[in-house]
Order: structure tokens, then sequence, then C-alpha cells
């Protein structure tokens, strides 16, 4: 096991790492910006080193800055949380080259899965169900009308090494492809370094279903359990579930076992999320998260199974600590993202949190970096906690989260809250009728 | 200065054994280092700019600001292991006392195996140092103090 690891990220993901470790036994250091000096992951870690100014690129995001830091602490592996660094396979083979464990898979399957086509082809290997489109990247206009035909309308249009929403286009006919193909390939060459466009069916209501998974250097491969991340702002996460709600029981086993056989064929080691869209009782592999995700405590709370713990003990090299059959899930859990912004305009809010009080009681969990007097930097993501409940059935979940969200005191800033509240009111989502562009189109109806 | 008398300077340098030189006037400024037996390779990375002077906002666990006074700090632009001079025999870029001007080198911060020469971004009397040789620093750690003018 490691003595000493570095986390190379900040918030409530480091704090989370930060108490997997100390659990574990294994002392930590927390890296910072300047203007981070006073976070709590910085005052909690046993060692913290500055490692440059607020902007990301020259601190959380500067590769040589964080190993160096790695090398003064002597530490012997880097957790890279999620975002920043976390699935750049350069960083990775930095780590590695230092003589460091990076707590992630292979900077191969870090590459593998961070290009859209690549990780579709491991996935037709291992004989996953891909939404119908192009093989791979399609060159020309003229062979991009005919996978359209073949395929049918409506499609995505999408950048190979594109990502979070970023660099798609929906196409609904011929004449629209014609007008669009060039121009996005030529975003995707400024925005992502490459031209490589490929086409996918475009599903008008599909859900968000995502598997996670772990594998070990055995051989051994599981699935534990799977999220429902629908509800999406803007194709950002904003409410998650475990298990995914309304699913028959087959083809929920289907989708499991699916991204099962992905890590098993694959080889993938550590933890990561196999990501799916469903629609009716059909289901097509969408991509690989190859890291630790931000939903990750609702799997926790219905398994019991502490992944960032699993998720270091399998980069040290230990075998799975348990089979597929020993994974149970037990009642329901459901995730808000507390965002530092306005709830209506989604404009960032950062500032001072001049008053703050977290809810608590049995089956309610914060994952926070927060407290009262913490500033909300406008340099980083906007997430100032996760409020997590755990109940034994998903409409004792809705209560309960209801209820914590009314204790919930954040004041100074604006917070996402008040939109959450008034969606997990809403009887399309107690009823199980959302879909992945749902809120978006809610927002748009919505009165005033 | 012209190719003939930048020869002349570097055959001087050689025989008299410098291993570091550095020739700043009005409109030229030369910098040379000799990689021999002996020395560590010196990377000229160029210095990454000096974060703005802050002395309110020193680092947590970085030595406590003093009273600013009269005087001012150099700091580490960059985080890594101080060094004071160019090789572990060759003598230091800088000791108390000594008279340094904006852009002389003096320290390096090793990061990542590159050994980064670090300038002073003031003109100065070295009144103190505050980093034992060998040591990590991390960014914006204070590392000389010196006087103005």
């Amino acid at each position: 096991m490691f003595r000493k690891v570095l986390i190379a990220n900040r918030g409530e993901i480091a704090l989370r790492v930060i108490r997997a470790c100390r659990e574990l036994g294994i002392r930590t250091v927390a890296v910072y910006s300047d203007v981070d000096r006073h976070s709590l992951h910085v005052r909690f870690a046993d060692e913290s080193v500055c490692i440059g100014p607020a902007r990301a690129t020259q601190s959380y995001l500067n590769i040589p800055a964080v190993i160096s830091a790695a090398d003064i602490t002597r530490a012997d592996a880097v957790h890279p949380g999620y975002g920043f660094l976390a699935e750049n396979a350069t960083f990775a083979e930095a780590v590695n080259a230092h003589g460091m464990t990076y707590i992630g898979p292979s900077p191969e399957h870090l590459r593998q899965f961070g290009d859209k086509l690549s990780a579709k082809a491991a996935a037709r290997a291992a004989g996953l169900p891909l939404l119908p489109g192009s093989k791979g990247a399609v060159e020309t206009l003229e062979e991009a009308r005919e996978v359209a035909r073949k395929a049918g309308y409506p499609l995505m249009l999408k950048a190979a090494a594109g990502g979070g929403g970023k660099g798609m286009r929906v196409v609904e006919d011929e004449a629209q492809l014609d007008k669009v193909f060039v121009l996005t390939s030529t975003e995707a060459r400024a925005a992502f370094g490459s031209g490589a466009v490929f086409l996918e069916r475009l599903l008008r209501a599909p859900r968000h279903v995502e598997v996670q998974v772990a594998g070990d250097r055995y051989g051994n491969a599981v699935h534990v359990g799977e999220r429902d991340c629908s509800m999406q702002r803007r194709h950002q996460k904003i409410i998650e579930e475990a298990p995914a709600p309304s699913l028959s029981e087959g083809l929920r086993d289907r989708i499991r076992q699916a991204a099962a056989r992905l890590v098993a064929s694959t080889g993938y080691v550590t933890v990561g999320t196999c990501e799916f869209l469903v629609e009716g009782d059909e289901f097509f592999f969408l991509e690989v998260n190859p890291r630790i995700q931000v939903e990750h405590p609702v799997t926790e709370m219905v398994t019991g199974i502490d992944l960032v713990q699993l998720q270091i003990r399998l980069a040290a090299g230990e075998r799975m600590p348990f089979e597929q059959s020993e994974v149970r899930l037990r009642g329901h859990s459901i995730e808000v993202r507390v965002n530092a912004e306005d709830p209506w305009k989604l404009t960032p809010s950062p500032g001072t949190i001049k008053g703050y009080h977290a809810p608590g009681g049995p089956g309610v969990r914060v994952d926070s970096a927060v407290h009262e007097g913490a500033m909300v930097q406008p340099h980083y993501d906007s997430l100032v906690a996760k409020l997590i409940v755990h109940a034994p059935t998903r409409e004792l979940a809705i209560r309960k989260l209801l209820g914590a969200m009314d204790e919930y005191v954040v004041e100074g800033i604006r917070t996402s809250l008040p939109l959450q509240k008034q969606l997990l009111d809403d009887p399309v989502f107690r009823e199980v009728r959302f879909h992945t562009r749902y809120i978006d189109e809610w927002l748009r109806n919505r009165p005033g | 200065m012209d190719r003939k008398e930048l020869d002349a300077l570097l055959k001087l340098l050689r025989r008299h054994g410098v291993a570091e030189f550095t020739l700043e006037e009005k409109d030229v400024s030369v910098s040379v280092s000799f990689l021999g037996a002996g020395t560590v390779p010196v990377v000229a990375a160029a210095p990454l700019a000096a974060p703005p002077v802050a002395p309110s906002a020193a680092p947590a666990s970085a030595p406590a600001p003093r009273p600013a006074g009269d005087s001012r700090a150099v700091r580490a632009p960059i985080v890594g292991t101080f060094y004071r001079s160019p090789a572990p025999d060759a003598p230091p870029y800088v000791n108390v006392g000594d008279r340094v001007r904006k852009g002389q080198v003096v320290c390096i911060v090793e990061a990542m195996k590159l050994m980064n020469q670090i300038e002073s971004d003031v003109d100065g009397v070295v009144l103190e140092i505050l980093v034992e040789n060998g040591a990590p620093v991390q960014f914006g750690q204070e590392l000389f103090r010196l006087s103005p003018g």
C-alpha cells in the first residue's frame, strides 16, 4: 500500500480523497493555488504545497508544478480527483516516469477512452451496442451523406476529441448536413486540435444510465450497479440517483453486464464509469469516464462500498476485495449538486459564504469543502457541495432530500438549490418521465 | 558587442576557469555558463514571470512574512528544490551583502529535473537568505530579503 498520496485537486473531491487515505493509513499531501491557501483540503491534509497562482493553467493544470510538489514531498502516488488533470494521459505518464503510481487507469487506457472513436471501437469489439452511424471518422461530405442515408436522420455530428457537450451539432436532414459538415470539422480542429468528426443517430428523448465499474490487475472485472443521470441542464448533470428507476430487470442486467464485459475485454484497472443512452428497451454505449466521478456517492450509499478506497487499493495492486455476487444494492440514493450560480439565469455566483448550515440526520450526507467565511473562487468549477440522501425507497429518498434542502442554509452567494427543489417536486421527476433534454425544455417553457 | 568581442570574452572566461558569467550593460546582456566535470547542467529555461509581490499573501505554510520595512523579497516563481549555486562545488550565486541587480540570477529552483535559473526582479543588497540550500520551496515562498537600492 502507498505511504503518501499527493492529491492533485481541490474542493470537495480533495477532501473526499483525504478521508479515504486517512482510513487506509496513508499520509496525504495537498497542493493549492495561492488563492486557496485557506481551503479545507490544505488544512486537513498532512502536508501542503503551494504550486502556483490562481489561474488553473499555472497551478492545478500545471504538470511540472504538480510533479515537482510530489517530488519534494516524496509522495509515492498521485490521485487526480476529477476534472483538472484527471483524464490527461501525459500527466499519468509523467507520474509514472517519476517513479510514482497514478491512481487511475494506465496512460494507454486514458488515451483509448479519451478519444471517442477508439472508445467506440473498444466497445464494438466487446460486443456492446452502439448507436447507428459511422464506424470511424467521416472524411468527406460524400461519405457523410452515405452514412447518414443508412443510419437515418436525425443525426448527431460530433468531434472525435470533443466532450462535455461541446463540439456537436444536430443534423435533421441532408441539406443541413451539407451546410454544417465542414464547419463542424473546422471548429473541432480549432477547439480540440483534431478535425476528426463522426456521425451517430440522435435519440430524441433518451435517458442517461451509467454503470460504475472496477477492474484489478489480475483480470477481475465487476460492475457496482448503475446510476441514472438524465437530469441534466445544458449537458451538465444536476440530479443523480442509484439505482436507475423504472428499468425492466432484463434491461438493467443487460446494461450492467455490458459494462463489466468492456472492463474485462480491455483489461481496465481501478474504477471507472461506462455511460449509456437508454430509449425504450434499447441501450447504446456512449463513453467511458476513466476516473472517479462527481456522482460516485449515490453508488456508495446503496452498495456500502467506498469507491475511493477501492480505487486506491486497486491502483496499489490489490486484488478485487469482493466478487460480483457480493455487490448488492440496498434502498435508493439521490444526489443534488449544489452549484454557486443563479438558479434561473444560470450565471456563476462566486463570493464569500456569509452564513452556512448543512443539513443532517439519518441517511443524509454532505460532501463539501465550504463553510461560513469560505470564499467561492471565480477561477474554478462552481460546485460547492453535494447533498446525498439514502432511504429504503425512491419516494422516501425524495421526501428526505426535500427536507434536507429546506434545512440547507447558504448565504452570501446564490445556489442552484431552488431550481432542484422545483424539479424534485415535479411529477415528471417523481413518475420517471424525464430524459436528458427535459430540464432545458422545462426551463424554456417555464412562465416568467 | 560583436562576434569577435564575444569570442575574446569566452576565451578570457575559459582561461580563468569561470563557471558562470553575467554581463549587463545598457544595450547588451550576456549570460554564460560552462558545463564541465563536476558541474550540474543548467537548463537556461526562461524563468517564469515572478508573481506580483504581495507581502500579505504569503502561503500558509511558507515562512511568515516579516515586517516589510524598507526591505523587499525575491520569491520562488515555481515549486521545487532550492539551490544556491549552479553545481554542488560551485560558489553560490549570491551571498549576504552582495549587490544584486534586477534580472541577475540569484539561485536555482529544480522542478522535474530541470534546473530553472531564478532572477531577481528587483535591485538591492542581499540582507538575508531565507532558505537552506537543497530545501524544498513552494510557489510564492520568500527566498531572499534585499534592501532597496
